[in-house]
Parts: structure tokens; C-alpha cells; sequence
């Protein structure tokens, strides 16, 4: 099963996603991590989600490009975080896939999904504010609003996260969960 | 606690004084810690919270004290994270703050609303 989890800055999605693996029980589960440490603030960043992740289990895996050259576990439960960062490494690093990033992604995405039991995956709503961008910014909107489409196609189920609060998009408890 | 938040221009406090007419709404802006802590109805609490950071204060447990000292009170706040990484870390700062505050505040909250083009919808309700 792939679950895709997005929100706004600070919403809680990260929280959200851990919560969804362990959901499933358990198992093997591996975090992919995306996030280069490059300053300090994504140290700080880097420092705080693995003190959210202590003693849930996880086995850290750094992946900043070229995801589908990744071998994980045969049936292990996997969370990948975040989508957001993934883009921006294999649009801006020296190794990352440049013009390919959309194509190279999905198909790490899917070639994983193939063979690993469930597969959550955290990207991020950049897509509602009045700034206007253009170069390799808007490229970048473009790259991650594509990614994220084609995630929601996927999914078996898609969740926004709002302040911590889980809202179904797709699949899952969408249609049990009834609100005033 | 009630929370109501939604993007900028949305009709958060229009919707908020409607669905409670009785309260005193003031703006977080210009409070204090203490104001906020005793006021009824909060509007544009992210102002509150931009403002703390900008005098050099750390604004992060005011999610905490508002839901132990002032359990009853109505917040308004809008939705400020929904954009590209901006390129000022004062901008980053305050976007997260905002939205690490309001995941705490919702948490607390029997009732957390979401407004948008001035219909309300109620995403928790306790």
C-alpha cells in the first residue's frame, strides 16, 4: 500500500506519517532520509525529526538522489521524507537528475513500491501563496506539483495533514468520517 | 478552546463573530502575553506570534499557556504555510512557529474550523 502525506509548513505531517507506520504493525521499517545537511539549519532540522522518530524502530537510510539505485528491505515497512527535499537535490545537486528529476523520481517511487510491503511517503503544499517565481523556483513548483499528481494517482490513500489534524483526500476513512 | 483558521481574506473573522456573537474580539497583534492570556476572542493570532519574534521573544509555548490559562477562549488565525521555503530565515521562522503553535492550539481544541471563500468547515469536532 502507498500512503501519500502532505501539508503546509509546521502543519504536523511528519508526525501524521510516523504514526501511519506504525499503524501497520510491525515490521522492518526504514526511514529514507532526504534532507543534506548543509547548514545549520537543516542540522537543527535533521537533529529535531530524528528525536521524533527515537524508539519508534526505525533504520535510517540516506538518500539524497538517484532513489531508484536504493536497496531496501523485501517487506519492510518504509517512510520517505520528504518529497520536497528530494526534488530540490535532484534539481540542484552536482549528481542529481537536472531535467530528468520528475521521470527519475517516479520511477524510484514505483520500483520501491514493487517490492517493499507498505510505502508512506511526506511531500509538502508549497502551492498557495501570491509570490510569484520564475527560473528554477517555478521549475521547481512545477517538478513537485507534478510528482505530487502522479503520487496522488499512486496512492492507495492520500491524507493533507492541517495543524495535526489528519483530512482524507483519498482512500482510507474518507468516506467513514463524518464531520458537521 | 475553538480554533478557526483559513488563508488570508477568507472571512475568519466575520465567520468567527457570527458564530459568536457574545464574545470581545481584539486583535493579537498589539498584546501582550498576559492580554492574550485573559482575552475572549483572538483575532490574526499569527500577528501575535510574528511579533514575538521580531521583539526577540521565543512565542513557542504559547500554545501551551493559552490551553491551560485560557481554555475557553476562541482563536483566530490565518494559514501562512503554504508557500515555497521562503529565502529570509525570519520568514521561515515565523511560518513554521505558526504552524507548530496551532498544531499544539488545535490539539487542545474541542472544535477546529477551516474557512474558505467565508464557508466554514469543521475539520475536528470533539
Amino acid at each position: 500500500m502507498i500512503v501519500l502525506v502532505t501539508g503546509g509548513s509546521g502543519s504536523g505531517k511528519s508526525a501524521f506519517a510516523e504514526d501511519t507506520v506504525l499503524s501497520f504493525g510491525e515490521a522492518r521499517r526504514i526511514y529514507i532520509a532526504t534532507m543534506y545537511p548543509f547548514d545549520v539549519e537543516s542540522k537543527k532540522r535533521v537533529h529535531r525529526h530524528r528525536n521524533m522518530r527515537a524508539g519508534k524502530g526505525f533504520e535510517t537510510v540516506e538518500c539524497y538522489t538517484n532513489l531508484k539505485e536504493l536497496l531496501l528491505p523485501k517487506d519492510s515497512v518504509v517512510l520517505l521524507e520528504c518529497m520536497s527535499n528530494l526534488v530540490a537535490n535532484e534539481m540542484f545537486q552536482k549528481d542529481g537528475a537536472g531535467e530528468r528529476t520528475v521521470e527519475e523520481i517516479l520511477e524510484g517511487i514505483r520500483d520501491i513500491a514493487g517490492y517493499v510491503r507498505h510505502l508512506v511517503i511526506v511531500t509538502n503544499e508549497i502551492f498557495s501563496e501570491t509570490a510569484i517565481y520564475e527560473g528554477e523556483t517555478e521549475t521547481y513548483r512545477k517538478y513537485l506539483g507534478e510528482i505530487n499528481r502522479h503520487l496522488g494517482e499512486l496512492a492507495d490513500e492520500v491524507y493533507e495533514v492541517v495543524y495535526g489534524i489528519p483530512l482524507c483526500v483519498k482512500g482510507g476513512s474518507k468516506d467513514e468520517k463524518p464531520l458537521e | 478552546m475553538e480554533l478557526i483558521i483559513g488563508g488570508a481574506y477568507q472571512g475568519k473573522t466575520e465567520y468567527a463573530k457570527k458564530e459568536h456573537p457574545a464574545l470581545t474580539w481584539k486583535d493579537a497583534g498589539d498584546m501582550c502575553e498576559e492580554e492574550l492570556l485573559a482575552a475572549e476572542g483572538i483575532l490574526n493570532f499569527q500577528n501575535y506570534i510574528k511579533k514575538e519574534i521580531q521583539e526577540g521573544r521565543n512565542p513557542g509555548k504559547i500554545g501551551e499557556l493559552l490551553l491551560q490559562k485560557n481554555p475557553d477562549a476562541v482563536i483566530v488565525s490565518e494559514e501562512v504555510g503554504y508557500g515555497v521555503v521562503p529565502m529570509n530565515a525570519f520568514e521561515r521562522e515565523y511560518r513554521e512557529a505558526v504552524g507548530r503553535i496551532c498544531t499544539k492550539v488545535a490539539s487542545g481544541s474541542r472544535k477546529v474550523t477551516r474557512v474558505i471563500c467565508g464557508i466554514g468547515t469543521v475539520i475536528k469536532s470533539d
